[in-house]
């Protein structure tokens, strides 16, 4: 897509957070990213994989290191562009986070917001161009029957593509999911992560995923990366991902894990 | 020291019977909290008892007070009418009542939709929303009675001092209903719109109104209810106009009984049909949430 795929798209550079004095919730992450990646981040829980991803938006303050996106260095970005920036990255979340009692079409059209001035968006002002953008994107998710229906009335798997729908009307770079499938059933998660994979090829938007299940990294992702403790412990091709490396990132616990995904995939 | 035994013998006396099962049958474990509900009640009768023997009554013989009573009664629930006021001008009166009520609404709810949208734990930081809401259940604690009277110190009394008085308790209570109405909206979804770069207006517009509007418009109606109730005591209370003055007049002024029953019919309507639209209006929010 852009003429430098030298350049990557984005670069942690030694990232360090803390919430208390005592324990990194990240400690030491370092990677890059190119253009147009689908990257799986696995872990335990508490391994601090939504801490790394609300990192690269700022969402949370790294306390040191550096997070590079397109070339600009996030840290010092005043609030109008960090914005801007927000703008470039969309999130999907395990629990969608959508506005429950507006309708779909309202919800899809929320994330033009980062777009517009202050009172635009107050106002609810969309253009028509923006509206089309939405109606198509709705479309191609194949929610054009719920467009007008209350989001709570969706079923999770719907509500996940209304996520999706916001997060690409956004013309974003780069999307950050949050364990996207986690609150679907096997057959809605089969269809959420093909969505998600056919997004990136066609689009050529680039990926982060943080998940649970390990065989589902396995067969979606380009590059996997494992963190536990806060640490960075995998870093490559899911080919290379062994059994031993994933005991390595999850400790003990790794062969229930494996199993209960297994089973949690077989059946979908 | 003598009295000071008795009541200690007299305690344990007490204390010993509490303990034996017997006296309360039923054999339910007799914990601390309803030994002390025991307690309380007995007092409570002890004390009834005594007001009872030792009241001074002054001569009123409660015969006669209450036959008089209910008879006072009778004129006012059965043969309402009026010789001064017009029916027009008591209607005329409702509405500067109604008025004035709509006017104490309308500010405070103005005001607290931006303390509430600040008071809102979800909204703005722990500090500010702890501040707002300590302050505002202050203002909530003192009756609006006390508000305005405490504002006729410098407004002097009359209607001046009852919007500013009744606002203001107005705010308070809004403020807290809004603020939690508004704390319905999950924090992940003001994270989310954050995240795609939407700014603090944005979200509060787009987002958090929206989704708690059903809540606002019951709860403003609910204080307007209540906003007429009082404007109704302000006017005889504090002179503020409307038919809560023309009631005082007629009845400790003129004791034009008739007159009282007249106006209290007039605004007993109104209060049905207050009422009325507020029971619509809240089925009408059931069905929506
Ligand atoms: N807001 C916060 N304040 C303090 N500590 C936090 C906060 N958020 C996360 N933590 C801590 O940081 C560590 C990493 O948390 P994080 O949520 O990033 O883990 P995770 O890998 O996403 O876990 P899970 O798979 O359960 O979602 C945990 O030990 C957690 O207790
Ligand atoms: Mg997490």
């Amino acid at each position: 897509m852009t003429p430098e795929t030298s350049n990557p798209l984005l670069e942690l550079k030694n990232v360090i957070k803390y919430y208390n004095r005592t324990t990194p919730a990240l400690a030491d992450i370092s990677f890059s990213i190119m253009d147009g990646q689908f990257i799986s981040i696995i872990g335990p829980s508490g391994s601090g994989k939504s801490t790394l991803l609300r990192c690269i938006n700022r969402m949370i303050e790294v306390s040191s290191g550096e997070v590079c996106f397109d070339g600009v260095i996030t840290s010092q970005l005043k609030k109008r562009d960090l914005r801007k920036l927000r703008t470039k990255i969309g999130m999907i979340f395990q629990h969608y986070n959508l506005v429950d009692r507006l309708t779909v079409i309202e919800n899809v059209l929320h994330g033009r917001l980062g777009y517009k001035s202050t009172m635009a968006g107050v106002l609810g002002r969309y253009s028509q161009e923006e509206k089309m953008q939405a109606h198509r994107i709705i479309n191609i998710l194949g929610l054009h029957d719920q467009v007008y229906q209350r989001c709570d009335q969706l079923s999770g798997g719907q509500k996940q593509r209304v996520g999706i729908a916001r997060a690409l009307v956004q013309n974003p770079r780069m999307i950050l999911c949050d364990e996207p499938i986690s609150s679907l059933d096997p057959n809605s998660s089969k269809i959420i992560m093909d969505l998600l994979r056919s997004i990136s090829r066609e689009m050529g938007i680039t990926f982060i995923v943080n998940l649970h299940q390990v065989n589902v990294a396995l067969k979606y992702s380009d590059r996997i990366i494992g963190v536990n403790k806060g640490k960075l412990v995998l870093d490559g091709s899911p080919d290379q991902l062994t059994t031993e490396r994933i005991s390595d990132i999850y400790g003990s616990t790794a062969k229930d894990l494996m199993t209960d995904s297994e089973e949690r995939y077989a059946a979908g | 020291m003598e009295t000071e035994e008795t009541i200690n013998n007299w305690g344990q006396l007490c204390s010993d019977e509490m303990i034996s099962p017997d006296i309360f049958g039923s054999g339910r474990p007799l914990n601390r909290e309803s030994f002390t509900i025991r307690i309380f009640l007995m007092t409570l009768s002890l004390l009834t008892l005594y007001a009872l023997f030792t009241m001074d009554y002054q001569g009123v013989d409660i015969a006669k007070a209450t036959m008089d009573t209910l008879h006072n009664f009778k004129i006012i629930f059965m043969e309402p009418s009026t010789q001064r006021l017009g029916l027009w001008d008591a209607f005329y009166e409702v509405l500067i009542t109604l008025g004035l009520a709509f006017l104490t609404t309308l500010f405070g709810g103005v005001i607290a939709l931006f303390l509430g949208l600040l008071s809102a734990q979800n909204l703005a930081p722990r500090r500010i929303t702890c501040c707002i809401k300590s302050f505002v259940a202050f203002i909530r604690a003192i009756p609006t009675i006390l508000w305005v009277l405490i504002f006729a110190v410098a407004a002097g009394l009359g209607s001046a001092a009852a919007v500013i008085g009744m606002t203001f308790h107005s705010i308070s209570y809004l403020t807290k209903a809004y603020s939690e109405s508004f704390e319905e909206l999950d924090r992940n979804v003001i994270e989310a719109l954050s995240a795609s770069g939407a700014n603090w207006w944005q979200i509060v517009f787009q987002a958090v109104i929206p989704s708690s509007a059903a809540y606002l418009l019951s709860w403003t109606f609910m204080r307007f209810e209540i906003n007429f109730a009082n404007a109704i005591a302000m006017g005889a209370a504090a002179g503020a106009a409307g038919i809560g003055f023309d009631l005082f007049m007629a009845g400790g002024y003129y004791f034009d009984l008739k007159e009282v029953g007249l106006i209290t019919y007039i605004v007993l309507a109104f209060a049905i049909v207050l009422e009325m639209i507020a029971t619509h209006m809240k089925s009408n929010i059931h069905q929506k949430a």
